[in-house]
């Protein structure tokens, strides 16, 4: 009994490391391929890589180099829209995706953005979705020391100190939590996505007899608020909304 | 040969001078009654025109010849130390019309010396009745009532312009000009006129009166270009060109003796005009195009192409032609690594005329490295209004060889150039990744696992606080609680001691078992045997096990009071005798 148990765990960490092996083999033959400007070969090495259903930064911002250097445009602002999800602190990806922003046809940026909205957004796209777990852990520790150390030790004392300092932590934590749901939101929503058809048309109502709204190009990006049938309510970045045929575009989802 | 060849070109081109002899026809009036009677005047001029027999006039239509008188002046000017003289013979014809109605005295040509001239035909109309008497046309045309004559027939402002349609920014020229038959005493301008929807220059205002003799739809005038100005349009459409406005003193003839004329007041305005301005297509409108309109050529020049490191030289690029010079820009050219060009000096030099000129760039450039480089072409782009269509020129590209100089450092006197994005791609793709699958930490068990154990510190330190203040208010507690250790540690010591046969053994002992058990009873320590026993007894203590305790302690005494009470056979069993007894009271309740 105890013979077989170990003989597959053994096969179990055979496995999980040749296939670990193999991942890097294919990584790096996709990456002498890139170097070699076999996009193609490149693209479908890395894509490979994907469909094992690796969840990684640096492999979709790779797809997405794939993608612009064969001309789709929309499919790599797709990839880079992706990477950014998995860690909104990807410096190149937010770099490449801006660089591919000036390639499509439509303009991105909403444009009378002030100050204080385009640092904050700078601000919460720098941190991580795991740094701003561990930092609220963090706090969160910090806080229950404190607490700790008002019972054990400030029990007969001035507990002036420790309590100023609990409520800076406090606020702290507050604040932290709220990033953090806002993080946790972000990162789970599925209503963005990016126009991978060369053009679409919006129409005022879920038919093309509507009257026409506006066209839009590959490479949009665009918020989903209602699906029926085939057709999608969609909103873009400036505020404009119309329906446009659901296969035009594709979700950016992990 | 070659010299013979100057000779006569010199020559011929003095004949020719010598020989300009000027044909000009006119009459006193274009619209005349039929009672009236017209006056044609043939006016021939020149250096040297001799004796030259009345020309015979053809016939013309619908009038008839009533004869000639003829007349000869002669003028004479020095001009840069030469004198020029000027004769001129006036052949008058009188005619009389025959009918009315609109009439032309067709061309007359006369032959003169080997050479042919033909005059201007004349148009005159001719209406019933009679008009006023024609001023005379004598070179001073007054000693006349002016009074008497039309206005508009004898003082008038023609607008010249040089186009009636134009693009933006291709340049119009505006000529305002003054005929009069009358004696003018003086003249000013009434007023500004402002060029609305234009760029104006001034090219002519004149600065004195200065009349010139001028024939005008067949009719003699004296002239005076009041004003001239070169337009720029700044936008498209109908847009009208403005009058001018003057205000003409005119001298009239004395009439007797005792009256020594008058002057009488005019004002007079030219006729607006309006011109179309077509906007510059929008369409294949160059990158490079920087709003030059017109008919331009470019050119390039460098002073050397081979040079030394720390060698300076110059770059020039002309831009030479007709349009508006003053409203676009030169090509800045691109500056090449290695080197220095300095900030270029930019001129530009018009013509009289406002409407042509040269604009100039012009670099130096100083060589910092060795190597050979390359002056990359300039394109510049202008409409061209003739074509109506955009035109790209584009100097030569230059290739410069620059070879080890003297100076091999050149100090960068401030004018260091700034590093330069040259282009512009996607990053590279990332060669080094890990490739780990991303865990999001709020959406695992281990994350909120260690959250719940961080919150589980403050009941076990609610605990921890609540045991210690017990202690710290109860001292019989806190001795019970510390009785174990105490006893521990003079069972060590006595152990120690036992094991090296010392009679210091027993003394250990029976403290460490007394003062844990006073600990255990909250009797005070030092209590003496027979209390603690007797506290024991009360406790309900087994009755043995203070049989054993009691023999324990007198053992004990033996040993360390007695003479000969200690041997060092019967420790190790004392020892053992120790341990049990512990033993047993460990296992009695307090």
């Amino acid at each position: 009994m105890k013979k077989i148990m170990l003989l597959s765990l053994l096969w179990t960490i055979c496995t999980s490391i040749f296939a670990v092996s193999q991942t890097g083999l294919t990584f790096r033959e996709a990456i002498e391929s890139y170097n070699n400007k076999d996009y193609q070969t490149s693209l479908t090495k890395f894509s490979m890589i994907e469909n094992e259903g690796i969840i990684n930064a640096d492999l979709y911002y790779n797809i997405g180099n794939c993608y612009f250097r064969i001309n789709e445009v929309g499919r790599a602002i797709l990839y880079f829209k992706k990477a950014l999800k998995v860690r909104s602190d990807h410096k190149a990806a937010r770099r490449n995706l801006e660089y591919a922003f000036t390639f499509t046809k439509d303009k991105q940026e909403s444009e009378n953005e002030n100050v204080i909205r385009s640092f904050w957004l700078k601000a919460f796209d720098s941190i991580s979705i795991n740094l701003i777990a561990i930092i609220t852990l963090l706090i969160f520790i910090i806080i229950i020391m404190l607490i700790c150390l008002m019972i054990i030790h400030y029990r007969n004392r001035e507990k002036t100190v420790p309590i100023f300092l609990t409520t800076i932590f406090i606020f702290l934590f507050t604040a932290f939590l709220i990033i953090s749901i806002l993080k946790w939101q972000e990162f789970h929503k599925t209503d963005e996505a990016v126009l991978l058809s060369t053009s679409a048309i919006g129409y005022s109502g879920p038919s093309e007899d509507f009257t026409r709204v506006f066209t839009i190009h590959e490479g949009m990006v665009l918020t989903i608020e209602r699906i029926e049938g085939n057709w999608s309510l969609i909103k873009l970045e400036n505020g404009l909304g119309g329906w446009i045929i659901s296969d035009t575009y594709v979700k950016i989802e992990l | 040969m070659k010299k013979i060849f100057f000779i006569s070109l010199i020559i011929v081109s003095q004949l020719l001078l010598a020989q300009t002899i000027e044909v000009d026809s006119y009459v006193d009036k274009n619209k005349i009654g039929i009672s009236d009677l017209l006056k044609f005047t043939l006016e021939i001029s020149g250096e040297d025109v001799g004796n030259i027999s009345t020309p015979g006039l053809p016939e013309i239509k619908n009038f008839e010849n009533l004869g000639s008188s003829t007349s000869s002046s002669s003028s004479y000017s020095f001009v840069n130390g030469k004198m020029n003289s000027k004769v001129t013979k006036s052949y008058k014809y009188t005619l009389r019309p025959l009918n009315t109605g609109n009439y032309l005295i067709p061309p007359i040509t006369i032959k003169l010396k080997q050479q042919t001239f033909t005059t201007d035909p004349v148009h005159i109309t001719v209406i019933k009745g009679s008009t006023h008497p024609a001023p005379p046309t004598s070179p001073n045309f007054s000693r006349q009532s002016n009074a008497s004559v039309d206005l508009s027939d004898n003082l008038f402002m023609i607008t010249d312009i040089s186009k009636t349609s134009a693009y933006e920014g291709e340049p119009l020229i505006v000529e305002y000009k003054l005929y009069s038959r009358y004696d003018i005493a003086n003249l000013a301008f009434a007023g500004d006129t402002n060029f609305e929807g234009f760029w104006k220059e001034d090219i002519f205002i004149p600065k004195s009166i200065s009349f010139k003799r001028e024939t005008y739809k067949g009719v003699m005038y004296n002239k005076m270009l009041m004003r001239s100005v070169a337009l720029f349009p700044t936008k498209s459409g109908n847009i009208k060109i403005p009058s001018l406005e003057l205000n003409v003193d005119v001298r009239t003839q004395s009439q007797s003796f005792f009256d020594f004329g008058t002057t009488k007041k005019y004002n007079i305005k030219s006729e607006p005009k309006t011109v179309i301005i077509h906007s510059i297509p929008q369409n294949d409108r160059p990158a490079t195009f920087s709003n030059a309109v017109g008919n331009f050529n470019i050119s390039s020049k460098i002073s050397q192409t081979q040079m030394k490191v720390g060698d300076s030289f110059t770059y020039t690029i002309t831009i030479n032609g007709m349009g508006n010079l003053k409203q676009f820009d030169l090509p800045i050219v691109k500056e090449v690594n290695n080197l220095r060009f300095l900030d270029p000096e930019i001129s530009t030099s018009i013509n009289n005329n406002k409407i042509s000129g040269k604009k100039t760039i012009k670099y130096l450039i100083i060589a910092q490295e060795k190597g050979n480089y390359t002056l990359s072409s300039e394109s510049f782009s202008y409409f061209d209004t003739s074509s109506g269509k955009y035109k790209i020129l584009k100097t030569k590209p230059y290739n410069l060889k620059v070879g080890e100089g003297d100076l091999t450092y050149v100090a960068s006197s401030g004018a260091q150039s700034i590093v330069n994005k040259e282009g512009s791609d996607i990053g590279f793709i990332i060669t080094d990744s890990l490739l780990v699958s991303k865990k999001v930490y709020f959406n695992t068990f281990r994350y909120w696992f260690i959250w719940l154990i961080v919150l589980l510190f403050i009941p076990v330190s609610v605990l921890y606080s609540k045991e210690k203040s017990k202690l710290a208010g109860n001292i019989d507690y806190t001795r019970q609680k510390k009785a174990n250790r105490i006893l521990k540690k003079y069972m060590k010591e006595a152990s120690k001691f036992a094991s090296n046969d010392d009679q210091r053994f027993y003394a250990a002992a029976q403290l460490g078992l007394s003062s844990y058990l006073a600990d255990k009873l909250k009797e005070p320590r030092g209590s003496s045997s027979d209390d603690i026993l007797t506290e024991l007894a009360l406790k309900k203590f087994p009755v043995e096990l203070i049989e054993k305790i009691k023999k324990l302690f007198e053992t004990c005494d033996q040993a360390r009071f007695m003479p000969g009470g200690f041997s060092q056979e019967k420790i190790e069993l004392d020892f053992q005798h120790v341990k049990e007894t512990i033993n047993d009271i460990m296992k009695c309740k307090f």
